[in-house]
């Protein structure tokens, strides 16, 4: 226990040092803000994911509400941003009781369908009206918070990181108390939770509702960060998609697993969207730029990388069932 | 045995983290651009002909004589990896200039940040009006923005005197804002809208939709699809008997090839066009010809826009080789190339747009005629709009 | 008018959907696994109509002769492979391989195929016949609803009528006491995969003359097959038949009456009040939610 906490110490110390280490270099911030973020949002999915058990696929619209509460509360009503934050945690708080009460009651596959079918719901409500920008989204070109300088990208990159230390703390602390051991015990075997009188709707929507709330300011944050938003950024299926499968690879139902899984795939796929793996290929001279395997990795590869994905799924699944973090473990 | 495959292991990881960093350019020094485009994803298959577009042009300057040095980003459609995209031509690979990106949402985000980066992007083929609306000095448009394809589309017919319009359009950011603008227009024209349906994109089945715009009996029928919502859309349009005088497809999905083929029901539709190959614009008909060449299919106009603003990069970055003098002459200059004259101007809210005067085509027979404006037409408009 | 054309229309598409939610249904009954890679699969049935056609020159509706072995044993070795691989894991690890294999199909295809949509056109393709005055019916959706109808139907006896059907269903009902009945369960459950593919293969096939294909096209149907799944009842067949049917008329109507933009978000209503209110589905039996 002694040993987890200075190691976690020494992570958040090194993690504040980065930007100074890293100096003025927006690209690679750019990234770690990212990473930062699918971590956050991973492991505010592992909160009903991966300790109560609840496969959520709709977390976009969390995410989206976050997104869109700021972005809409700074456009029309010219509010401070924190206004627009806490109207996200509202809007996604009461998606995350509807969903609850609809399906809570419900086993197995259930749940994971019907937050696809809330997550689209809202999905498309908000392409279909007006105030939200519809379909051609919100465009913000100037945001004022607390005199800092918000086209720079350390405010985000510490903003994500609390993010990030705050939704740790909370699983950490979740996991100690008398709500984790009810969630887990839920997700091993949901009659014999209930058979011991445990109310197993309640600890599920407490555990959506935490998720929710976190996952909501983490899409507050992206909004300012990005200043436009539209459906397909914020309330994809596909952004869903990519949330439970950065936990799943990192290590599902673990403190540190999400994170690691972010760490992965964060980069790699940076990797594989800018090309490098195909570059540096051609440039140590294992294949040559105009042979047709050196035209593939140079032009397919990119094209390639949501395969790449696919694969790594596929052999997560099937040879690491719990997840990177598993297999660390398991080697020790 | 081990160690040394260790070594070699470390020696090839080395490598190619060297590689992440590429060695500043020296010897012919070419000049370094950057090209943002949606190579997956979503919008792929339109990146597609901007990517040939654009390495024709990259082909076409090289043999001129010019150096130059494209890296190539690509952002799936996603503004996050297009602003990373931007961020890393900018910072790490140190281009001049960059052409794109392509989608509306990603030229957004990455317009929104050149001004702080000091680099100017051209965008070859976005929509979005916004784009060139916020005063940016560094972004610069090529294509017309959307409010042009309804504008002309509407005056190509304005002779014939049409009452009423219906319009049928996918849920996207395209779609809506050419709508706006069209009911705009429609509304100066004295056209009355009779019917008003947006479709999400993908869907099998859109005859219940077409039999109620088919209720109204519109005299024109204005479309916004993209890809092959076109086909579907004018097929079960065909089967429902909807016939208005005239069908109006505003750009992407009315404009391919694929679509001409389609004679059966895609004859005599009008729709609007940045580009085609039968213009009396320098080098146009030729490109068309060349691009079918070696790529084996018809430019769409996505290829030009992207062909041209490659061309006009290059050839203003190679004489300038500096960021803000490239900003200035691209500011000041003027070019006359296969999308016609060239000038990136401000002019009614918009800031260095390039005021390109957009055609109306009509399939004819199979293949896309120019019928307006008058000057660049050599056929006349088929109205009203017959099976 | 309007009513009668959208009701028409909206069941024809409707058949399509059914046959869809079939092949989903068929795999959650027997196995338990929400399959997300059905999309993918129907995409793959897609392709296969397309390259018989202009290929080899076979019609697509006639092509289903092939497509439907050919699928079937491709979903059959995908069982045995990968599937049965975690049959006995939590749900969750199960969605997420069918998420991983759909993820390879989509994108080796993309590959393969790029991103150009194609379009197959036969001579019938944009063809149609009127009813009653002004109500228009369209060749190739009539012809896609009738071979829907015969393959629910050989379904129907199939599952009723042989040893190896019954298999199936006992499989469904009770998986641990199916195998101490002696039936060889693992059989079953790669038959039923197979089957489930098959049947997405033929949906995609049948839609193929009548929409475009692209490597991402199963993915509009994928949600769509779900809610049919929990709209009929998991596992049902006749559930799954009758599934599709309204949620065709339910989008059709909706598009007319409502808004066409607004008709997905009825049908996804529908699904909740479906979960709401009778979670077992129209067919299901009720018991385990």
């Amino acid at each position: 226990m002694m040993k987890q906490a200075i190691a976690s110490a020494f992570l958040v110390v090194a993690a504040i040092a980065l930007p100074l280490l890293i100096g003025d270099n927006p690209y690679v911030t750019g990234i770690l803000i990212t990473l930062l973020m699918m971590a956050t949002l991973a492991s505010a999915w592992n909160i009903v994911g991966g300790y109560a058990g609840q496969f959520s696929f709709g977390h976009a619209a969390y995410f989206g509400a976050g997104a869109y509460s700021t972005m809409i509360m700074l456009s029309v009503f010219n509010t401070n941003p924190l206004v627009g934050m806490a109207t996200g945690i509202v809007v996604s708080s009461l998606i995350a009781l509807v969903t609850g009460s609809i399906v809570f009651r419900l086993k197995g596959h259930y749940f994971a369908l019907a937050s696809i079918a809330v997550a689209e719901i809202v999905r498309l409500t908000v392409l279909n009206l007006d105030f939200t920008g519809g379909a051609q989204g919100i465009l913000l070109s100037d945001v004022a918070f607390l005199g800092l300088d918000l086209n720079s990208k350390n405010p985000f990159y510490y903003g994500m990181l609390s993010c990030l230390v705050v939704t740790l703390g909370i699983t950490a602390y979740l996991r100690r108390t008398r709500t984790g051991y009810y969630l887990q015990a839920i997700r091993e075997d949901q009659d014999a939770a209930a058979s011991l009188a445990i109310n197993i709707a309640y600890y599920k929507n407490k555990a959506l509702l935490i998720s929710a709330a976190l996952t909501s300011v983490v899409g507050s944050i992206y909004a300012l960060y990005i200043r436009f938003i539209d459906t397909t950024a914020v309330l994809d299926l596909r952004l869903s998609i990519e949330i439970l499968l950065t936990a799943i690879i990192g290590g599902v139902g673990t403190l540190w697993g999400p994170l690691l899984g972010a760490a992965l795939l964060v980069p790699l796929a940076e990797m594989l969207r800018s090309n490098v793996l195909g570059d540096a290929m051609v440039r140590i001279g294992i294949v040559s730029e105009t042979s047709p395997i050196g035209m593939f990795f140079k032009d397919g590869l990119a094209h390639a990388h949501v395969l790449v994905y696919g694969i790594i799924t596929v052999l997560c699944i099937l040879y690491l069932p719990k997840g990177i973090l598993g297999l660390l473990r398991r080697g020790k | 045995m081990k160690n040394a495959i260790m070594n070699q292991k470390l020696l090839s990881i080395a490598v190619a983290a060297l590689s992440l960093f590429p060695l500043s350019a020296n010897a012919a020094r070419p000049v370094k651009l950057g090209f943002i485009n949606s190579i997956t994803g979503k919008e792929a298959q339109i990146g597609e002909n901007l990517t040939n577009g654009a390495a024709m042009a990259v082909d076409d300057m090289t043999a001129k004589g010019y150096a130059v040095t494209v890296v190539r980003e690509d952002d799936g459609g996603d503004p996050k990896n297009a602003l990373a995209a931007y961020e890393k031509l900018v910072t790490r690979d140190r281009v001049i200039g960059v052409v794109g990106p392509y989608t509306s949402g990603s030229a957004n985000v990455v317009a929104s940040r050149a001004d702080q980066y000091n680099v100017p992007i051209l965008v070859p083929a976005a929509a979005k009006e916004e784009i060139t609306m916020k005063g940016y000095r560094n972004v610069f448009r090529l294509n017309a923005p959307a409010n042009v394809y309804s504008l002309v589309l509407m005056k190509a017919v304005a002779d014939f005197k049409p009452k009423t319009i219906a319009y049928v359009y996918a849920a996207n950011d395209f779609g809506v804002s050419t709508v706006k603008t069209a009911q705009e227009n429609a509304l100066s024209m004295g056209l009355k809208e009779v019917a008003n349906e947006k479709y999400q994109q993908g869907q099998p089945d859109y005859r219940a939709t077409l039999a109620k715009v088919k209720a109204a009996n519109p005299d024109l029928v204005f479309l916004v699809s993209y890809d092959a919502d076109a086909i579907l859309l004018m097929r079960q349009a065909k089967e429902i008997g909807l016939s208005p005088k005239a069908f109006l497809g505003a750009g992407a999905g009315y404009t391919t090839a694929q679509f001409a083929q389609q004679k059966d029901i895609s004859n005599l539709v009008v729709s609007a066009t940045q580009w085609t190959d039968d213009v009396n614009w320098p080098g146009a008909s030729d490109f068309g010809k060349r691009y079918k060449a070696r790529f084996g299919k018809e430019p769409s106009y996505h290829a030009a826009c992207a062909y041209e603003a490659m061309r006009i990069m290059i050839e203003t970055a190679s004489k300038t080789e500096d960021p803000v003098k490239l900003r200035t002459t691209l500011k000041n200059g003027s070019w006359n190339g296969i999308m016609g004259p060239v000038r990136f101007s401000d002019y009614s809210g918009f800031t260095n747009q390039n005021n390109h005067s957009m055609l109306v085509q009509q399939i004819q027979n199979g293949s896309y005629e120019t019928v307006y404006p008058a000057q660049f037409s050599k056929k006349n408009i088929v109205y009203p709009f017959r099976r | 008018m309007l009513f009668l054309q959208s009701l028409i229309s909206g069941l024809l598409t409707g058949g399509v959907y059914a046959l869809a939610g079939m092949g989903m249904s068929m795999v959650f009954g027997v196995m338990n696994v929400s399959n997300f890679a059905h999309g993918d699969l129907m995409m793959l049935g897609m392709y296969l109509a397309y390259f018989a056609f202009t290929l080899l020159n076979i019609d697509p509706y006639l092509s289903l002769v092939l497509i439907i072995p050919l699928a079937f044993m491709f979903g059959y070795v995908l069982e045995k492979v990968f599937i049965n691989r975690v049959i006995h894991h939590p749900h969750q690890n199960q969605i997420l391989l069918t998420i991983g294999l759909g993820l390879i199909m989509s994108n080796s295809a993309l590959l393969a195929f790029t991103s150009d949509p194609r379009i197959l056109t036969t001579s019938y393709s944009s063809s149609s016949f009127t009813v009653f005055r002004d109500v228009s019916v369209s060749v190739p959706l009539l012809l896609s609803f009738i071979i829907t109808c015969g393959i629910t139907a050989l379904l129907y006896l199939f599952l009723s009528g042989t040893r190896t059907g019954m298999a199936l269903r006992a499989t469904s009902q009770n998986r641990e006491a199916a195998q101490l009945m002696g039936i060889n369960v693992s059989r079953i459950t790669a038959i039923a995969f197979g089957i489930g593919t098959a049947l997405a293969a033929a949906a995609g096939a049948l839609i193929a003359p009548t929409y475009y294909i692209h490597p991402l096209a199963g993915h509009s149907f994928l949600l769509k097959a779900f809610t049919i799944c929990v709209l009929g009842g998991l596992g049902s067949v006749v559930g799954a038949t009758v599934g599709g049917l309204i949620i065709g008329v339910v989008e059709a109507l909706s598009s007319v009456y409502l808004s066409s933009d607004w008709k997905d978000v009825v049908v996804f209503v529908l699904f909740l009040a479906v979960l709401l209110f009778r979670p077992q589905g129209l067919f299901g039996k009720k018991g385990d939610q």
